[in-house]
């Protein structure tokens, strides 16, 4: 599915001035879109979705016309709930209970489902009745007919009498498809999971420990899923003691690899990986290091692609390399070592454990909320890389700090055999100054929080004990 | 904003009146201000909406309410000022005496009481001048333009004074005694107190408005006259030719329009001779006041001060819901049971009566035969209908009825008659988007063209029309001065 968002939308968290001066029109990027996809002859292999904005039965009509065979409605049908548009979801402090936690705000949420039902039957009967102007039967029929699209002539602005809208009303010709009609084949019984199932077979039903090795390419995507998968369906999220599943892959791992690994699954990658790797990861371990024998030095080569953890709620990574932008973004949970990312590192992280043991890109920490990131800061340059909206930098002074962090890089070393993380532990007095401690306010405040709660319910027991 | 959670930790709070018992005896104003931490309070219960309804649906003249509600929170009094003025003209006359339609569409309003933003505006002013940052500000460049504007009511003023810092000479000419119009003769003291319209008075003259009082266009000078010495002229005569009612016994004496009670008494108040044997007095009678708006409570509250044996009330629509009714949802101007200050001064309201007949007895008036009404919607839609219903007929006892019911356009005026100032069909003046009559260089604004309403709207009136006359005039001279 290829979505084309317009500029005319925006979260109601979004600044002013992304809300109302970024990006373009969806008619635009819908036109070349579709006119691209069908003169390449695979507009019948995608479904083309926009949105932006999209509040009337008229811009479904004018959507379909263009090529768009989804519309996404977002402001209109959060209005028809009862959001008066604050732009305050960011804030918690939505007071008519639709973008908020907060159980007394929500309680005030007066939105119900007959209202959204009432809302698109409404659209739907609109749409109807412009079908019925065009004598369309079916939107299949109207995807595309951009001929059926003209210019306003009503329209008498002297700007507008230069414009020329013939580009987007553009219809190549010939019978390639205009819209999607044949199904995707992502090609799943090709998995090289498939292969690997039964040979965890027995691990997985005794729990008794197993260990395979396997070459790997990078067409071999999402490696490990199908397994995680089955570990789920049968452990839940609890799923199989540590170690139990271990599996060596030497090679160049395609996209996605170890995504939504579960508890009990190790995944040792010996070579490089593609993005995604860890995506979603729900307690694995996944462990990558170069080839036996590199001559390179680990901590400059790129070891895996971009947004690796995306989301990730639990688990452990350990990276004898560096990596690309938006490294462990939405991290709920999950504990990573890494010797060096690209922009916006651990964006929007709401938990875990993250050690950069080089260099970061800009935007780091941007919209963190939680966790804890610690950077080894050789050059002193992090705090002008750092987003330090949310965020606070300080040295690693607790003594269960640098517990934590010696003993995430020990297990490191362990792993990968990382020379870097290696040369730190050696001079460990030495170089614990260089590191430094992300540490998100929100965090801060919510642990000062439990501190005190549990000082209160220490002081409790003291007294009634 | 102020204060991100200050709506879900403080409630609103109106500082009320003064006692009852205290407050009839004298026609000081009778609501009680907020104090500065108070109104700090107030103001972080603000959300600063990213859609503020306040200001774009509710306030007629567009006031930035959140933004100044920050800078009272943060106790900025001089930048809420300025905020303040770049849109009110005199926030002294609206944070005492507006209904506050921004109220009605703050979005805190949907289901917790709305911030009380008149009571901030009142301070902000207020502390403006306490702390003597409303000094006289004199245009940077004077024009050669001259405007005559005939009014000094809310509307007139609000274009003098706009029309004044764009640097162009303004004559305000108006009939009565002083400047201030309805501001000053027909709101009560108890809700604006005269020295706040003086002051301001003082404050324009200082700035160099002219204020010329007792002066009747077409009487005392000629539309010629102002031809030919001004380069625009804008009529602001408000709109005050009271609504009659035409049943038997109507001659009778002791009925009387509202206004005229009440320039009466401001005018007593204020100094002003009262022509003898015209005097309307409430003192021990039994008074009726036949409409509920907002005129009709002035003259409860009037005739409470000046010792009326019995007040009431009567309204012909029906009473309204306690709370806002479901036909104005938020962010409308919420149909709703408005208590004023003057009904808390015992009064009693009556609603879905019509009056059939005047009663009396040598001339003077002795009663009213009234009856029961209903409102009902016709079947097919439409308009409700008025339905008398029959045998519910009775007498009220009264020998002051005092007429309320609304206002039916402007007053005859001999410049609108002598040029044939073209009128709508409802009796107020026409005009076009500049607010120009179909006279050129003659424009209207305030009651006169919209008809009867509230001051904040004739005020934004007054600055659309002196918009419309700066254009005017740049368009014919030039924008150089």
């Amino acid at each position: 599915m290829v979505l084309i968002s317009g500029y005319d939308g925006g979260t109601g968290a979004s600044p002013l001035s992304s809300i109302k001066h970024a990006g373009a029109p969806w008619e635009l990027g819908l036109a070349e879109t579709q006119q691209t996809l069908v003169l390449n002859h695979l507009r019948g292999q995608v479904r083309l979705q926009t949105d932006g904005q999209i509040k009337t039965g008229r811009d479904v009509v004018v959507a379909a016309l263009l090529g768009a065979e989804e519309y996404g409605f977002a402001t209109t049908a959060l209005v028809v709930l009862g959001c008066v548009m604050m732009r305050k979801c960011h804030s918690n402090t939505c007071p008519v209970g639709v973008a908020t936690q907060d159980p007394c705000l929500r309680k005030l949420f007066a939105g119900s489902p007959d209202h959204l039902v009432n809302f698109f039957t409404f659209i739907a009967s609109e749409v109807r009745e412009i079908m019925a102007e065009l004598g369309f039967r079916t939107i299949d029929e109207m995807i595309g007919r951009s001929d059926c699209l003209e210019m306003n002539q009503a329209i008498t602005f002297w700007k507008a009498q230069g414009l020329d809208f013939s580009r987007i009303l553009y219809r190549p010709p010939g019978d390639s498809p205009v819209r999607c009609v044949t199904k995707q084949d992502h090609e799943l019984d090709c998995a090289m999971d498939l292969e690997l199932i039964p040979k965890v077979k027995a691990a997985m039903e005794t729990s008794k420990p197993v260990s395979l090795e396997h070459s790997i390419r990078n067409v071999n995507r999402t490696v490990g899923t199908m397994i995680a998968g089955q570990v789920a369906k049968k452990y839940g999220h609890k799923g199989l003691p540590e170690d139990t599943i271990t599996m060596r892959f030497t090679g160049s791992a395609g996209q996605s690899f170890g995504a939504w690994c579960a508890r009990g699954m190790t995944l040792i990658l010996e070579g490089e990986s593609n993005d995604f790797l860890g995506k979603g990861l729900s307690g694995g371990k996944i462990i990558v290091k170069p080839f036996a024998g590199a001559t390179y030095a680990s901590e400059s080569n790129i070891i895996a692609g971009n947004v690796l953890l995306y989301g990730a709620t639990c688990g452990e990574v350990y990276l004898n390399g560096a990596v690309g932008e938006r490294f462990a973004i939405r991290n709920s949970g999950a504990t990573a070592v890494v010797e060096g990312i690209g922009d916006h590192g651990c964006e929007y992280m709401t938990g875990g454990r993250v050690v950069v043991l080089g260099h970061t890109g800009v935007n780091f920490g941007a919209g963190m909320s939680g966790g804890l990131a610690y950077i080894y800061d050789e050059h002193r340059i992090f705090d002008a890389r750092c987003n330090l909206d949310m965020v606070d930098l300080e040295l690693v002074v607790s003594e269960a700090d640098q517990a934590e962090l010696r003993g995430l890089l020990e297990k490191h070393v362990r792993y990968t055999g990382s020379l870097k993380a290696k040369r730190i532990l050696e001079n460990w007095e030495d170089q614990l100054p260089y590191f430094i401690k992300v540490f998100p306010m929100e965090y801060r405040r919510v642990m000062g929080q439990m501190m005190r709660e549990d000082e209160a319910t220490e002081r409790a027991e003291v007294i009634h004990g | 904003m102020g204060k991100v959670t200050g709506f879900m930790e403080f409630e609103r709070h109106d500082p009320g009146y003064r006692p009852v018992v205290e407050r009839i005896r004298d026609y000081r104003a009778v609501e009680i201000r907020l104090t500065e931490s108070e109104v700090k309070e107030q103001a972080a219960r603000c959300m600063d909406c990213g859609t503020p309804f306040c200001h774009g649906c509710g306030c007629p003249i567009e006031n930035v309410i959140p933004e100044f509600n920050e800078h009272v929170y943060q106790g900025r009094w001089k930048e809420a000022l300025d905020i303040l003025l770049s849109k009110d003209n005199f926030p002294e006359f609206t944070g005492r005496i507006c209904p506050a339609p921004c109220e009605g569409a703050c979005v805190l309003g949907i289901n917790k009481d709305p911030v009380t933003i008149r009571q901030i505006e009142l301070s902000i002013i207020e502390k403006g001048y306490e702390l003597g940052y409303m000094k006289p500000s004199l245009p940077a460049v004077r024009r050669k333009e001259h405007v005559a504007v005939l009014g000094s009511g809310p509307a007139g003023l609000a274009i003098a004074d706009t029309l004044n810092h764009a640097g162009y000479g303004v004559v305000v000419y108006d009939a009565d005694e002083k400047p201030g119009g309805i501001l000053r003769y027909g709101i009560p003291e108890f809700k604006l107190e005269k020295w706040v319209v003086d002051r301001r008075i003082h404050l324009m003259q200082a700035e160099g408005v002219v204020f010329e009082n007792r002066v009747r266009v077409g009487d005392d000078i000629s539309y010629h006259y102002l031809q030919h010495r001004f380069d625009a002229i804008c009529l602001a005569g408000g709109a005050r030719e009271a609504r009659d009612i035409k049943v038997p016994g109507r001659d009778l004496k002791g009925i009387h329009f509202a206004l005229d009670f009440l320039v009466q008494q401001n005018k007593r108040l204020g100094g002003e001779r009262v022509e003898p044997g015209t005097e309307i007095l409430a003192s021990g009678r039994n008074v009726l006041v036949i409409g509920g708006g907002d005129t009709g409570s002035d003259c409860v509250g009037t005739s409470i001060r000046q010792g009326a044996k019995s007040v009431t009330q009567i309204e012909i629509l029906p009473k309204p819901p306690p709370n806002r009714s479901a036909s104005t949802p938020w962010p409308m101007w919420p149909l709703k049971l408005r208590v004023s200050s003057s009904h808390l001064e015992g009064c009693t309201r009556r609603w879905s009566l019509a009056t059939k007949e005047f009663l009396g007895k040598a001339d003077a008036v002795q009663g009213v035969r009234a009856i029961e009404v209903e409102w009902v919607t016709p079947t097919g839609g439409g308009r409700p209908i008025l339905v008398e219903k029959s045998g519910t007929e009775f007498v009220l006892e009264a020998d002051l009825v005092l007429l309320a019911m609304g206002f039916t356009g402007p007053e005859r005026n001999k410049i609108v008659e002598g040029l044939a100032i073209k009128t709508e069909p409802n009796g107020v003046i026409w005009r076009d988007q500049r607010n120009m009559t179909n006279i050129p260089g003659i424009f209207v604004a305030g009651d006169m063209t919209q008809g009867a309403s509230l001051v904040v709207r004739a005020m934004r009136d007054g600055r659309q029309a002196a918009a419309g006359i700066a254009a005017y005039l740049e368009a014919k001279h030039g924008s150089r001065t």
